[in-house]
């Protein structure tokens, strides 16, 4: 296997409605910055990964329309669609491209124009990827209904809303500590030119006064719909040395899927264990992605981490699960200002999903984040201190499917 | 063994209604305005000379950034370069029904451009066309800015 590295990053402005663009110019957008960013030719380029979640924006078959758009006439191209995780999968599938030795340069790009939807937010996507992903329910003879509220359990939110739940009486945190967390990301995300949600000086007590959504979130807990892009240059070692100042080693990474699926829970006559917050799939991505990246203790290897929280408390459960902070102790770290982006473990210093959320690109761009924090151009978000090592996690599927990536400065 | 009479069938509804608001972007905009004004844009290429229309910002040929500044105007005439004749139609029920009368439509190239557009033809008989011909556009009697304002393609006076 060669080794691969990041060699240009790019992304596009995120916001609520981005009507100045289609989904194919606005996905453009993004590759063109990255190719730009690597100073590649998209004649250079042997192969493309894309991907968004399925359904959303009601192109079915995106790839179809992108490639004359993004440099991808006459290449290889591979959409990927795993959820919520498709943006760290795109990129992992980029990776094997390369990795295998099959390509030299790939490009993985990924996606979310929500505000093609009629309905505010992810209403319409949701329904569309409900009706497919339900079929093996309604077999069963559950009405919509019933399923959504007993099987789904409200889809991603309903499963956050008992994942934060599960999470607080296991760990002993409190709705004060959701506070903190989105106070932070909001912060951060004002220091992101690129993020949609941003709150200069937000504080936990300003998140205290939205109002409730469904307990134990407040509307200041919860991530926007966001429409956006982001893309990726990957290269094999000869290429990223030659052409890259920096280049951004991809060092280690799994995707497992776990039994917390929703879909196919205990609920549904499935074997699915419903408490959401345990997340296995994370422990055993993050435990193979960093063997494979020679990684024995992440909290101390390990300087910076972009994790997927569209609700607050997703990055103190993936902290935990990538063993950044001791079971059950993410919240203490947090209190104690560890996960600042001056802190020693910063987490999400680009104000992560919970302040930017379009959805397929969420996961990809958590990698390229980190990639950013390691080339030194993070820009006003930059961590204070030198970052060897970088982790980015994606969260998707059925709520089971958990992508890990790790990277580092050096490919050893 | 179960009988057939016990084979229990659940009948369950799916209240989904799933609509879209694409946004067309800029250019594409420009476009469904102009035809208001009875004026069809396409967009030229800088660096390899292609003519899209409707327009896009980005060179699908050669990957050239393309913007408002490459918008060309083009005159509503071109050459008919094939063509198809529909003689049925869905019924909406998951049938087809015998259309009244044919219904041709024609890949045509404006004059100035080098894309292809795909359009109903009216005015003409699908015995008398002919690949190379040439055709004119007829617009709505009120143009109002949308794609429907491009009524249908009838061949040229010569």
């Amino acid at each position: 296997m060669r080794n691969v590295a990041i060699i240009g990053c790019g992304q596009t402005k995120h916001s609520a409605r981005r009507r100045d663009v289609n989904l194919a110019e606005m996905v453009g957008d993004a590759v063109w910055n990255a190719l730009e960013d690597a100073q590649v030719t998209p004649q250079e380029v042997d192969a493309f990964t894309v991907g968004n979640m399925q359904g959303f924006g009601g192109v079915a078959q995106p790839e179809q329309w992108l490639g004359d758009w993004i440099g991808a006439a006459g290449k290889p191209v591979l959409r990927v669609a795993t959820g919520g995780s498709t943006g760290g999968c795109v990129a992992q599938a980029a990776f094997y491209a390369v990795a295998s030795g099959l390509y030299d340069i790939a490009v993985a790009t990924a996606w979310e124009k929500h505000s093609d939807s009629k309905e505010p937010g992810a209403t319409t996507g949701l329904s569309h990827v409900a009706l497919g992903n339900t079929i093996n329910m309604i077999n069963c003879g559950l009405s919509f209904k019933h399923l959504l509220s007993m099987t789904l359990v409200g889809a991603a939110a309903g499963v956050a809303c008992y994942q934060a739940m599960y999470y607080m009486y296991r760990s002993g945190s409190r709705v004060e500590h959701l506070d903190m967390v989105a106070a932070k990301d909001r912060r951060n995300a004002a220091k992101n030119k690129y993020a949609h949600l941003q709150w200069p000086g937000c504080t936990p007590e300003d998140i205290a006064k939205t109002e409730w959504v469904a307990y134990p979130f407040r509307y200041g807990h919860i991530c926007p719909a966001s429409d956006g892009a982001s893309a990726m240059v990957l290269a094999c070692e000869d290429i990223a040395r030659k052409r890259c100042k920096k280049p951004v080693w991809i060092k280690g990474l799994a995707a497992y899927s776990d039994e917390e699926n929703q879909i196919m829970s205990e609920g549904a006559g499935g074997i699915g264990i419903l408490d959401a917050s345990q997340q296995i799939g994370a422990t055993m991505s993050a435990i193979k992605a960093y063997r494979m990246a020679g990684i024995r203790d992440p909290q101390k290897e390990i300087d910076v981490a972009e994790i997927y929280q569209p609700f607050p408390n997703q990055e103190l459960i993936f902290a935990e699960r990538l063993g950044l902070f001791d079971e059950g102790t993410a919240w203490r770290a947090l209190e104690k200002g560890e996960t600042d982006i001056n802190g020693r473990m910063p987490c999400d210093p680009s104000g992560g999903v919970n302040a930017t959320n379009a959805i397929g690109s969420s996961a990809l761009q958590r990698i390229l984040e980190c990639a950013l924090q390691i080339m030194g151009k993070a820009e006003e978000h930059q961590v204070p201190k030198e970052v060897h090592n970088a982790v980015a996690t994606g969260w998707g599927g059925a709520t089971n499917y958990i992508a890990v990536t790790v990277l580092g400065d050096s490919p050893y | 063994m179960s009988s057939q009479s016990e084979i229990v069938l659940t009948k369950v509804p799916v209240p989904l209604v799933a609509g879209f608001q694409w946004s067309v972007g800029e250019l594409m905009e420009k476009f469904i305005k102009a035809l208001a004004d009875r004026k069809i844009w396409g967009v030229k290429c800088p660096e390899c000379g292609y003519v899209y229309v409707p327009p896009r910002w980005r060179c699908g040929k050669c990957y050239a950034k393309l913007g408002e500044e490459n918008l060309t105007e083009l005159s509503g005439k071109g050459i008919l370069l094939s063509y198809a004749t529909a003689y049925v139609e869905l019924d909406g029920a998951g049938s087809f029904k015998d259309l009244s009368e044919p219904k041709p439509i024609g890949a045509i190239k404006l004059e100035g451009a080098d894309s292809t557009l795909f359009m109903p033809l009216g005015e003409v008989k699908p015995e008398e066309l002919k690949e190379g011909m040439k055709v004119e556009v007829v617009w709505r009697e009120e143009p109002k800015g949308e794609l429907a304002d491009i009524k249908y393609f009838k061949p040229a006076k010569r």
